[in-house]
């Protein structure tokens, strides 16, 4: 036996009552990393609701082609969109994934705690604060678009801090993974999910603050009267580029890649068996994501160029590791026992979405090869009169679907590890429930923005076009995915206040795995482990077991 | 205070107590400091960028916009300044490593003192430039403040993180046996120092 730990003897925590959910006052100031990842999983989790919200109301502005339906003008919409995007990846999903990690990385990597947890706690007022300043700034006619300098600025100020916090966050999850490892547990044994968290931190870390940058360039021009019109400052909106869209947005997905296979590990009774492997792929993934990343930032204009050699690679290639990766998945699918269980339907969902946007977004590299040989070998070849797909709503397609196959995985993470956290599960069948709406919703979402794509309609400025177009229809279809995942996600969130809160749901672990996590209490006490763990593989549990049967 | 050392008072074979958090702060520090060039690149790059598509048009005229010059004395005194620097901060973690505290406290001191006058002779430089932010057509003005502006507001940070680490040191927090608070101070003072490198060089140099 290599593991001085044991399981603990029942399943019901004694520790779930010695240590309740901490109110506001004892999270003010906490340095258990369980608690503060709790908190940033319940206030991403709304934010990500107020965004599909926000999402919705810009789908059905944008399926009325012939004028507006709820805002009065282009700038007005542009803010709305805005708005939506904002708070899915800064206040939603990337928030989610953060607390995830906070609260699992450290038992994961047999820790006592997390590196630096006060100023993660720090960092998660920070963002809650900031993100709250930006929602103000778009009420009050701030954001890209919008015509109140000062709430433009504020906006610009407010979304630094955010991202300021969230690299903060970063480091800390990072710095746990590198420097709080139990004996034993090399780099190479890290559990997948760990795995996932560490490389999106490092994405994070190098992808943050080049929109950093742009922030404080958009600050900059906006207070000192280098945008002096509403028009001229919808170009903002172009800031978060660098990270928001394909194939920079990938950074998102490599944290839930790493949940899905973990969970699908464990609800199919089945460890990985390419373990080094798929943690070399979630690596190169990231890479794949970072390199095009670097490339955008490009002009002051904030134009993302999508003619781009290395971006056209990195995407090309990154649907072929998502597939290695989710073949990897398979393996335990196909050896294993699988049970229908919330995490396993997510992870699934989210790997075969994922999968979807990364194939559907190689269509769009056909333009730049085509115009490459255009350039160099043959000018004859022209796709521009009857293929262009760069600037028209495709990439927001795209966007959906890799965006709903985050959100689908990281609320398989939170239903996979809720226990493990908080001590209580979450509701099975709404679990299922929201998961069927979110990855149904995410396919419709992502075929209404690629039809439209298709059809011409541009991204931005919202233009008036013929009722009753394809562009129309593509746009309604856009409403009904936009507005299942809102649906999925709303139950997600009613039943993980349920959970959190009200502490309702099963006190029973329902499941566990063969990684440390699984070695203590639920939630952990203080301090995580009774004594510190050794190691000397990737399942330290399987040892574990082996031992004691032998 | 004792001039008596930690040293002199232990036996030679009574082992120190390993850190608690071993190299948790260094690591952390390494983290952030990739985060901090990551965005401060992404300025300068932008700044270069910027530039040359002006300089390739050709009609443009002179990058610098009318009456703004910027002069080579200033700079390269903050360069030097700043080596400086350097050494007093390596003379600091030395001196800690040796439980010298009165020597580590002094290099600190003299340390933060070479980092107030890099903010004065920046703040001077500024004012011989004579560049107003606003006001600029072109927009030029925001990417020189934005890349100068990012870098003081590094070295305060810079500052800030070695002053904290001198008072722990004061405290007591650190001692021979474990110099990481001021190791990271000091790596995050020579990743300050290698950044105004690049803007001398980016933005001062070759204007």
């Amino acid at each position: 036996m290599t593991l001085t730990e044991t399981r603990p003897d029942d399943a019901v925590s004694t520790d779930a009552e010695s240590q309740p959910v901490a109110p506001v006052a004892g999270l003010l100031g906490t340095g258990d990393h369980v608690v503060v990842g709790r908190a940033w999983v319940a206030a991403g989790s709304v934010f990500l609701l107020g965004g599909l919200v926000a999402g919705l109301l810009a789908a059905i502005e944008h399926a009325d082609v012939g004028g507006f339906a709820i805002v009065n003008n282009s700038n007005t919409f542009t803010q709305l969109w805005s708005a939506s995007r904002v708070l899915l990846l800064l206040g939603g999903i990337v928030p989610i994934l953060i607390g995830l990690a906070i609260s699992i990385v450290p038992l994961q990597v047999g820790s006592s705690g997390l590196a630096f947890a006060r100023g993660a706690a720090a960092s998660f007022w920070t963002w809650l604060l900031s993100v709250g300043v930006v929602i103000l700034a778009y009420a009050f006619d701030g954001g890209p678009g919008g015509n109140d300098t000062d709430f433009v600025v504020l906006w610009a100020l407010a979304m630094m801090a955010a991202a300021a916090a969230i690299i903060w966050a970063l480091v800390c999850i990072a710095t746990t993974v590198l420097g709080a490892r139990a004996q034993g547990m090399t780099l190479e044994r890290v559990p997948v999910a760990t795995w996932g968290f560490f490389v999106f931190s490092i994405s994070g870390l190098l992808a943050l603050p080049v929109m950093l940058a742009e922030l404080l360039m958009a600050y900059l021009d906006t207070k000192y009267g280098y945008l002096p019109t509403a028009t001229s400052r919808s170009g903002l909106v172009g800031v978060m580029d660098t990270i928001s869209i394909a194939p920079a947005l990938y950074w998102v997905v490599v944290p839930t890649l790493g949940l899905a296979v973990q969970s699908i590990a464990v609800h199919t009774g089945r460890s990985i068996k390419f373990h080094k492997t798929v943690l070399a792929l979630l690596g190169v993934i990231a890479f794949c994501s970072y390199g095009a990343d670097v490339f955008s930032f490009s002009s002051r204009g904030r134009a993302l160029s999508l003619d781009n050699g290395l971006m056209v690679v990195a995407i090309l290639a990154v649907a072929v590791l998502i597939l290695a990766v989710l073949g990897a998945a398979g393996d335990s699918m196909k050896g294993g026992k699988p049970k229908l269980t919330t995490p396993l339907a997510a992870g699934l969902g989210s790997g075969l979405l994922l999968l979807l946007g990364a194939a559907v977004s190689e269509i769009a590299q056909v333009e730049p090869i085509v115009n490459f040989i255009n350039t160099n070998f043959d000018a004859s070849i022209n796709l521009a009169d009857w293929w262009s797909l760069n600037g028209t709503s495709f990439h927001e397609g795209v966007r959906g679907l890799i965006l709903g196959a985050a959100v689908l995985g990281a609320v398989g993470g939170v239903h996979h590890f809720a226990h493990k956290v908080w001590g209580r599960s979450l509701n099975a069948a709404l679990g299922l429930l929201s998961v069927a709406a979110i990855a149904v919703g995410t396919a419709v979402w992502g075929l209404g923005g690629v039809g439209a794509g298709f059809a011409g309609q541009p991204t931005l400025p919202i233009v008036d076009l013929e009722a009753g177009s394809t562009v129309e229809l593509f746009n309604v279809i856009s409403v009904i995915g936009v507005g299942l995942i809102a649906a999925g996600v709303a139950i997600f969130v009613l039943d993980l206040l349920m959970s959190l809160i009200a502490q309702k749901g099963s006190a029973t672990e329902p499941w566990r795995g063969v990684t440390l996590e699984w070695a203590t209490s639920s939630p952990p006490a203080r301090g995580n482990f009774e004594t510190a763990p050794i190691v000397t593989s990737a399942t330290p549990l399987a040892d574990d077991a082996e031992g004691e049967d032998a | 205070m004792s001039d008596i050392s930690i040293r002199e008072i232990l036996p030679e074979n009574v082992a120190g107590a390993a850190p608690s958090r071993p190299r948790l702060l260094v690591i952390g520090t390494a983290l952030a400091s990739v985060a901090v060039m990551v965005g401060f690149g992404s300025l300068l790059s932008l700044y270069v960028r910027t530039r040359a598509l002006w300089i390739a048009t050709g009609d443009n005229g002179p990058w610098l916009p009318r009456g703004v010059t910027i002069p080579l004395t200033q700079p390269n005194m903050m360069a030097m300044t700043l080596v400086l620097s350097l050494v007093t901060v390596l003379w600091a973690v030395a001196s800690m490593k040796n439980d010298d505290r009165a020597n580590t406290y002094v290099a600190v001191g003299l340390s933060l003192l070479f980092g107030f006058a890099y903010i004065a002779q920046t703040g001077y430089l500024l004012t011989l430039m004579g560049l107003p932010i606003a006001g600029d057509a072109a927009g030029r003005a925001p990417l020189f403040y934005a890349a100068i502006g990012t870098h003081l507001a590094i070295t305060g940070a810079a500052m800030a993180y070695l002053a904290i680490m001198g008072i722990r040191s004061l405290g007591g927090n650190y001692s021979a046996k474990d110099v990481e608070g001021l190791y990271g101070a000091a790596m995050f003072w020579f990743v300050m120092v290698t950044m105004y490198f690049a803007l001398w060089y980016a933005i001062y140099i070759t204007k």
